[in-house]
Order: structure tokens, then sequence, then C-alpha cells
């Protein structure tokens, strides 16, 4: 949800006596919809984080085909006719045409030269189709020629990071929140939730409350000055101007949009702390401090200030009835979405009773949407609402990158250990076997 | 077989199967080996008294343990005694520490039949007396 961070200094595998890893060579992929996390196993952080998005230009390859860029320098570029994609949908892989090349960018441009001397562990959503685990692990031998191969379930790494082989994943992602149960290390399948309810929905949500303000978004690229002005006041800011021709595309100026969006998000949206639901009106005095008023101040230099609004932008994720519909931006059905407490509800219905209070214990909060202020208090008022019997325990680091990295962070730890060489696919059973073996092995 | 492929070492089994027959021992700490690669007892012992347990649950490390748990039943229906098993995983534990044995718990607990009741810990709060006793007894036992 936020900019990207700066990837550390230049690649190298971490040495053994750093980090008390066994095995160093390993490399961990976790694709999400916003970023493709890649790092070495046995680091805390991912070095390499790039954004799923790309940049391509039609007719513009080595023979007459598609130019693709890649990273967040390069998709960030103005160019003209560069248009922005994402090989990404619903948190999995849509386009396999463009993914493998995006994964190689974010292995090979500041990790590994040769994938064919690291082993290769990548994660994946719940929801991942068969069709779409094979193609990966077909992927991983065949174009990157990797000498061993894992496919990790990310809420199960997320689980393990925080040391619970019991508890249930509530991870908000750009295009999902999922909710997932995960009993002794194997993900209960029945329970698994998810609601297109993330960071996207959040981005779309603000959207259409500027929309309706009648407040445009200018991203930063198209001004080339601009003049302090009065809150409210219109924006006195020169724009650049393109020849005919070599303006950027609408699709580059809705992913720069997205950045201003995603800004918005970390200074001004606020999920309203609770007890209960957003109240339509605020009875007097409802909102007591000044700190309710934030300002926002957008790149051309227009400001303004948002109140009780920062708060009904992110109450459709609590109570999808209150969400902002309009009939430009996309939304998805009020009546058909779950609320964050009543996925949580559908999850747990399935789950043995026995289990049941040592789930509610270890609830683990994931993800870079929940680091939206005060989302885990609400969230903690809502299960606790739910589920008045046992006490309903919370688990969410303190640290913004912990949050965003958990399940890399979990994967690269387990592809660390000497003990988990034996679970590893090796070409030579793939070879012997095929892309099916994935089902028998990564559970 | 663990999600992260510990294993254990013999005298895991051997060693609860001799506190549930025997009677003698009260409880067993498992730790993972040096190398990661296996899950060994690090201690047994026959003392009652359930603080001397606590204490040897480390401060900022991970462990695994079984005691064996009694308790009275009210208006003198006797004693009973349940078998529990405690995965000890405190915040402070190292994140490493954490993952290896959160993804080896099963090799550890599939192995060892007979147990009533799983206890994951991540602070005292959640290992002491009175909150487990609530949880084995399902609130009908006393001290």
């Amino acid at each position: 949800m936020s900019a990207g961070p700066s990837t550390l200094p230049p690649s190298q595998a971490p040495s053994t006596l750093e980090y008390g890893g066994d095995e160093i060579s390993a490399l961990v992929l976790d694709p999400g919809q916003c970023w493709t996390r890649a790092g070495f196993a046995g680091e805390d952080t991912p070095k390499s984080v790039i954004p799923s998005h790309y940049g391509y230009i039609e007719g513009a390859g080595p023979d007459g085909g598609r130019k693709l860029y890649f990273g967040d320098n390069d998709v960030h570029a103005v160019r003209a006719g560069m248009e922005i994609a994402n090989p990404m949908s619903d948190g999995i892989v849509a386009d396999w045409d463009t993914a493998p090349s995006l994964w190689r960018y974010a292995l090979t441009s500041r990790l590994a030269q040769d994938l064919s001397e690291h082993p290769l562990l990548v994660t994946e959503p719940i929801w991942n189709p068969t069709k779409n685990r094979e193609k990966t692990i077909e992927v991983a031998f065949e174009d990157f020629d990797v000498p061993a191969f894992y496919l990790a379930r990310n809420a199960v790494c997320a689980g393990f990071a925080f040391g619970k082989s019991t508890a249930l994943i509530l991870d908000v992602g750009a295009a999902n929140i999922a909710v997932t149960p995960v009993h002794d290390g194997y993900v209960l399948k029945k329970g698994c939730q998810r609601q297109p309810i993330g960071g996207d929905f959040l981005s779309n949500q603000i959207r259409t409350h500027l929309a309706n303000m009648g407040i445009s978004i200018t991203p930063h690229y198209q001004v080339l000055s601009k003049i302090p002005v009065d809150v409210g006041k219109p924006a006195e800011a020169t724009l650049k101007t393109w020849p005919e021709g070599q303006a950027p595309t609408e699709s580059f100026r809705r992913f720069e949009e997205e950045r201003v969006l995603t800004e918005f998000k970390e200074c001004c949206a606020q999920a309203w702390p609770g007890p209960g639901p957003l109240p339509a009106i605020m009875p007097e005095g409802g909102v007591p401090n000044v700190a309710a008023t934030r300002s926002f101040e957008f790149p051309d230099g227009y400001n303004m200030l948002f109140g009780l609004e920062r708060f009904r932008m992110t109450e459709g994720i609590f109570t999808p009835r209150s969400m902002l519909a309009s009939a430009n931006i996309p939304h998805p059905y009020p009546e058909h979405t779950l609320g964050l407490k009543d996925m949580v509800f559908a999850a747990m219905k399935d789950v043995d009773v026995d289990i049941k209070q040592i789930i509610l214990n270890s609830v683990v909060v994931t993800g870079a949407g929940s680091l939206l202020y005060q989302f885990n208090e609400r969230a903690l008022h809502e299960l606790g609402i739910a589920f008045p019997g046992p006490r309903v325990k919370m688990l969410a680091s303190q640290i913004p990158v912990e949050r965003r990295y958990a399940t890399w962070l979990g994967g690269s730890i387990l592809a660390s250990l000497g003990s988990f060489h034996q679970l590893w696919i090796s070409k030579k059973e793939y070879e012997e076997h095929g892309a099916n073996i994935v089902e028998k092995r990564c559970k | 077989m663990s999600r992260s492929g510990v294993g254990l070492a013999g005298d895991c089994v051997t060693t609860f199967e001799q506190l549930k027959l025997g009677k003698k021992t009260k409880y067993i700490i498992y730790k993972l080996s040096d190398d990661k690669k296996t899950i060994i007892v690090e201690k047994t012992s026959e003392d009652v008294d359930y603080d001397n347990f606590l204490a040897d649950l480390p401060e900022a490390d991970c462990r695994y343990a079984v005691y064996d748990f009694e308790y009275q039943l009210e208006a003198g229906e006797g004693k009973r005694s349940k078998i529990c098993f405690y995965s000890w995983s405190p915040d402070d534990a190292p994140v490493r520490s954490k993952m290896v044995y959160s993804s080896s718990k099963d090799a550890l607990r599939r192995a060892l039949a007979g147990i009533h009741s799983e206890i994951q810990g991540t602070d005292p709060s959640e290992v002491c007396y009175e909150t487990v006793l609530e949880r084995v007894s399902k609130g009908a036992g006393n001290r």
C-alpha cells in the first residue's frame, strides 16, 4: 500500500555466520497483486521488491513485438505510448505470458545471475487453482531451469513466521482480504474466505469520494511547478504539456494516480476505531478532538481538510453496506459482500469446536493493507463482538516491514532449514512424474 | 514428517511412554537439536511444583513440553490427571526459532498418543496454572 521500499545494497547471498542458516543459496519468491517480493532464503527482508505492474510499448520490441519494462524506475518513467498492465488478477497469475518475465526480472536483476544454481521456493494463495500450480512448477523447471522447487501456502508461511501452526490468518492484500484458518500447519480449506475489499477497493472508495467532492487527481508527473494556495482554493499549478502523440497513456495516468491515493491512504484514511460501526449521523460532540480533521495536499498544490470522510472511506471494509457507490468507479455489490467480521464468522463456522478456541487465541494480522491507521483496534472490536466467549487474541507485528513481508519471511526461513532439504521437489523427480507432482508434494 | 522436514530423536517417544505409563515423571521438555534437524529431549523431571515447570520454559526461546496435569474434582469425586502438550513460543523469541518450532510441531505431536489437550503459549498468562486448569477440566476442577 505504500511506495516501494528501497532495496538493500548490492546483493550477495548472506553468509552462514551472519544469519545462522544452514542453506544459503535458495531463492524465495512471493508474488502478490501489487508487489512481487524476492530474496535469498535465510534473510529477514526481501532484497528485491518490485511492482507487479509492468509497462509495455507495442511494436518497440526486438522483432516488432512488445517491449517490456519492469521495476520501480522503469515503470514510473514517463514514456510516450507506454501502457501499464498487471499480470496478476485476484491475487493469482492471470497472464502467463508476462508473469515469468516479471519473476525472472525480480530474481535476476538484483539477486542471482544464474537461476540454475539456486533452489526456488514460491508462495501462493489458497485459492490458486491446480492449473496455475502446475504452470508455476513448469516455469520454474523449464524456463528458469532451477535444480529444486517448492510451492508453499502463503497463509501457512505467515502463521509460522509468528510461531503459530494453529492460527487464523487475516491477510489484507491489494486485491483481497483473505481469512484463513490453519491447523497444525495445514489450511482448513472449507473455512477459507476472501472478499474483494483490500487495498484496491480502498483506493476506489477514495476515488469515489474525491469525485463526489469534485476533486480531480493530478498525478505528480503532470505538474511542472506549483504555488501554495489556501485551503479549498483552486490549484495554481503549471502543468506539463506534451506534443501531439507523445503524451503518456491513460493506463499510465491511472497507475500514477494510484500513487497519490496510496499517499492519501497513508496520511489521511483511518479506520473508525469502534466500538460499533461508524454512526450515520454523528451525535453532538461525537468527534471530540480536533485531530479528527486532517489536511491533504495534492500534487498540484490543491489542499483540503478531511474530517469524518476519512472514516467513511474505510467503513466499507467492516460494513459493506455503507460503502460509497458510484456509477463510474467499480465496487463490489454491497449486498453480496461480507465485511471483516462476517468473513471471520464464516471462516470459523465449520471449525471443530475443540480447536476453535486455540485458533481464536492466535489471530495473525498481516498484509500491507492492515497498516491502515487503527485497523487493528477496529478489527479486534469487531471480533470481540462476534466471539464474546473465548478470548480473541490478535498478533500483529508493530514493525511495518514485518507486517508487509511476513509471508516472504516465513518462506525465507522455511527454505533455509537444513531439514527442509528432503522436501524440495528435485528436477529429476519433476522429469519423472511431470507437473502433477506439485499436487502430491506441496499440500 | 513435519512441514519443515524436522525428525525425532529416538528417545522422544520412549520418554513420553514412561511418563504416560510409569506415572513417575511429571514433565518432559523437548527442544530442537543445535543443528535444528531433530527434536530431542532436553529435560525430564519428577518435580510436582508447577512453577518450577514454568521456570524451565525460557523467556526468549521456544520449547515443546508435555506435562502430566493433576487436579482435584469438586465434592470429593477424586483426582484426575490429564496429559497436556505445550508449544511454547514467546513473542521475544527470534523469528527463526518461532518458525522452526511451529513448522516442526507436527512431527512430535503426532508421534505422541494419548495427549488430552494442547496448549499454545505465547506469554506466561496462557500457560499459568489457572488457564490450563480451566482448559483441561472444562471449568470443573479445583487445585
